[in-house]
């Protein structure tokens, strides 16, 4: 059973993939801040994280960075979710070094399909 | 060389407080250099006088020369006419004859025509000298007389005695008063030369002082009043290098009260006025640099707001959109068949708020000049494609015809495809949106270096008076179309912006009732990203 980790402040949207991957076989574990994100990654070891790019205490693309630089997390994949706030969040998502990214609103079918595609369902 | 003599006699010499002092002379550069010449004019008119005068002395001695020579020249003729007057005199005693005594009375005539001559011209004191002469001739004539008589009387031995103890005696006399006469003359004349040549040594001496004080004095003159123009010349000429290069707020110090005096005053005047007009600038120019940070601030906090409003506002969108997708995927079970519709409404309706979202946001970013284009290869039919497949259904349902042309063979193109595809999205949106029946066409060609995308429609068209208007944010061409078609009015200014932000440009034509095409440009390679 692979585990995803979802880094996101609000409620509804965490709702959504709460529901979402409900009806699947992926494991749900949840963060409501960069900091708490990152400890959490560290604990749990999960198979896929999907980082929102806004998030209090600690941005998600600091989060992502620190992630990637740490030895035991930097393999793992991250969904970077961004808000097409300003030109160059896509270039940054990667340059952190995001495996992929979404732009906020994003279809939760395709979230799935890119969920799928990063940590295949076993 | 000249410079620097006349630096040390300016610096040294009594002559540099005198061109100050000259300088300081309340009198125009034309009355200076009048009285200046006038000056030297009177100097040498002054020597014209002096020559004159000292010639016409000479001249006068000269004259006076010439009458002494002439009454030397009398007196000889006397001290002759008496050796004539004593040789007759000899004659008649010796040959007893009358004749020899008639010939002494002729000499005695001619002799006293000299005198009346002699008299004439001689001066006072030789006056009286030639009176005793004629007073001893007078003597000598009644001694003759005399004589006469006793040799008439043929008494030649009394005659003799009488000759011998009277008449010679007085002509030994006379010839004595007339050598020292002449020897007094010839003493006049010595000093007459000698004054002469007292006169002329004076001449001499009067002119070439004069001669000398003229060149000296025209020298000086000369050399004041011109450095008396000079200097503050110089000044000035310092004084403007400095304000060429940019030394404003400077001044120039001189003594002139004349035109380069008020010159100099002018020229502070305007260095004043240039110094105030520098600080101005300056003062202008520190406010524009703080204005200009002022402005940087306010647009990274503008910059920060639109990132944090976009976050902000997709948030809830996302969720929103999310789970009305989730329903009608049936993620919550199948839909009771009468909900289906609103639920659909929602999400039409969130797609649409979306849509504004992304246009208010897009608008905001290109004004802040943050929207960046993303250039990279894209080719043109899968743009066209794109929006034929987006509105394919949208066109379906409102009969129309849909017609996509592209040129064939058109070359790789390099530019931001997004954003390309977005303005031609808002241009065939609006084609559809203001067509009611007919056709909408989407056409690519080349020219040149630019592709042109044209989108023609057979809608309502544009009023000619408002087509300079079209593409102005919240402009439509009418206040009711927004009520019966309605839309925000954004699309045509983004899609401008994003055109001209290619290095294109956009236009329409249009005729009312007819329909509307509008055409953009966009180089075929965005080589470089053209201010926002």
């Amino acid at each position: 059973m692979k585990t995803v980790l979802y880094v996101e402040d609000n409620e509804f949207n965490r709702k959504i993939v709460r529901q979402l991957l409900g009806r699947t076989s992926y494991r749900l574990i949840e963060a409501t801040d960069g900091e708490a994100g990152v400890s959490t990654a560290r604990a749990e070891r999960p198979d896929l994280i999907i980082m929102d790019i806004q998030l209090p205490r600690l941005s998600g693309l600091e989060a992502t960075r620190q992630l990637k630089a740490a030895p035991e997390t930097a393999d793992v994949p991250i969904i970077v979710i961004t808000s097409f706030a300003l030109a160059g969040d896509e270039q940054k998502a990667r340059d952190a070094g995001a495996a992929a990214y979404l732009a906020k609103p994003y279809s939760p079918r395709e979230l799935l399909g890119m969920i799928r595609d990063l940590a295949p369902e076993s | 060389m000249g410079e620097r003599i006349a630096r040390l006699v300016l610096a040294y010499s009594p002559l540099g407080a005198l061109v100050r002092r000259v300088a300081r002379v309340r009198a125009s550069v034309h009355s200076k250099l009048l009285a200046a010449f006038l000056l030297i004019a009177l100097l040498l008119i002054a020597l014209g006088v002096t020559s004159l005068e000292s010639i016409a002395g000479v001249a006068r001695q000269s004259r006076l020369l010439d009458q002494a020579r002439e009454r030397v020249d009398a007196m000889r003729q006397i001290e002759h006419a008496f050796g004539l007057q004593m040789n007759f005199m000899r004659n008649a005693l010796a040959l007893r004859d009358d004749a020899s005594i008639e010939s002494i009375f002729r000499e005695n005539n001619r002799f006293h025509d000299t005198f009346n001559r002699l008299e004439d011209s001689a001066g006072p004191s030789q006056r009286d000298a030639i009176r005793s002469i004629r007073r001893t001739q007078d003597q000598v004539m009644a001694t003759v007389a005399r004589i006469a008589a006793l040799i008439r009387d043929d008494k030649a031995d009394e005659a003799m005695d009488l000759h011998l103890s009277e008449g010679y005696p007085l002509y030994r006399e006379i010839a004595t008063q007339v050598t020292r006469a002449v020897r007094e003359e010839e003493a006049g004349m010595g000093r007459i030369r000698e004054g002469v040549e007292a006169t002329y040594r004076r001449a001499l001496l009067l002119t070439g002082g004069f001669a000398a004080a003229s060149i000296v004095l025209a020298l000086g003159l000369g050399f004041v009043i011109s450095w008396s123009f000079i200097l503050p010349v110089r000044e000035a000429e310092g004084f403007l290098g400095e304000v060429a290069k940019g030394d404003f707020g400077g001044s120039i110090e001189v003594p002139n009260r004349d035109e380069f005096g008020s010159l100099a005053r002018q020229m502070n005047e305007m260095s004043r006025e240039l110094h105030q007009l520098y600080d101005e600038q300056r003062r202008a120019a520190h406010q524009l640099r703080a204005l200009n940070a002022q402005l940087e601030q306010a647009s990274r906090a503008k910059s920060d707001f639109l990132a944090s409003m976009s976050h902000e506002l997709r948030t809830p969108m996302n969720a929103i959109l999310g789970f009305t997708e989730m329903i009608r995927d049936g993620l919550y079970g199948e839909i009771p068949p009468d909900i289906q519709e609103p639920v659909g409404d929602i999400h039409t309706c969130g797609k649409q708020l979306l849509g504004l979202i992304n246009n208010v946001l897009d608008l905001s970013k290109i004004e802040a000049g943050h929207m960046e284009l993303a250039p990279s290869e894209y080719v043109v039919e899968d743009v066209v494609n794109t929006i034929k497949l987006s509105l394919r259904a949208l066109a379906a349902s409102k009969g129309l015809e849909l017609v996509t042309t592209v040129v064939p063979d058109l070359p790789l193109c390099l530019g931001d495809g997004k954003r390309i595809t977005q303005c031609l999205m808002n241009l065939a949106g609006n084609a559809l949106k203001f067509t009611a029946e007919g056709r909408v066409e989407i056409r690519v060609e080349q020219e040149g270096e630019h592709l042109r995308f044209a989108v023609a429609d057979t809608g309502i068209g544009i009023p000619a008076d408002q087509i300079e208007h079209i593409f102005e944010e919240f402009r439509q061409a009418d206040a009711t179309v927004t009520r019966d078609f309605g839309g925000t009015g954004l699309g045509l200014a983004i899609t401008k912006k994003l055109v001209e932000l290619h290095g294109g440009r956009i236009w329409v034509q249009s005729e009312p009732g007819k329909g509307s095409t509008f055409f953009f440009t966009i180089p075929v390679r965005v080589t470089q990203e053209a201010p926002a």
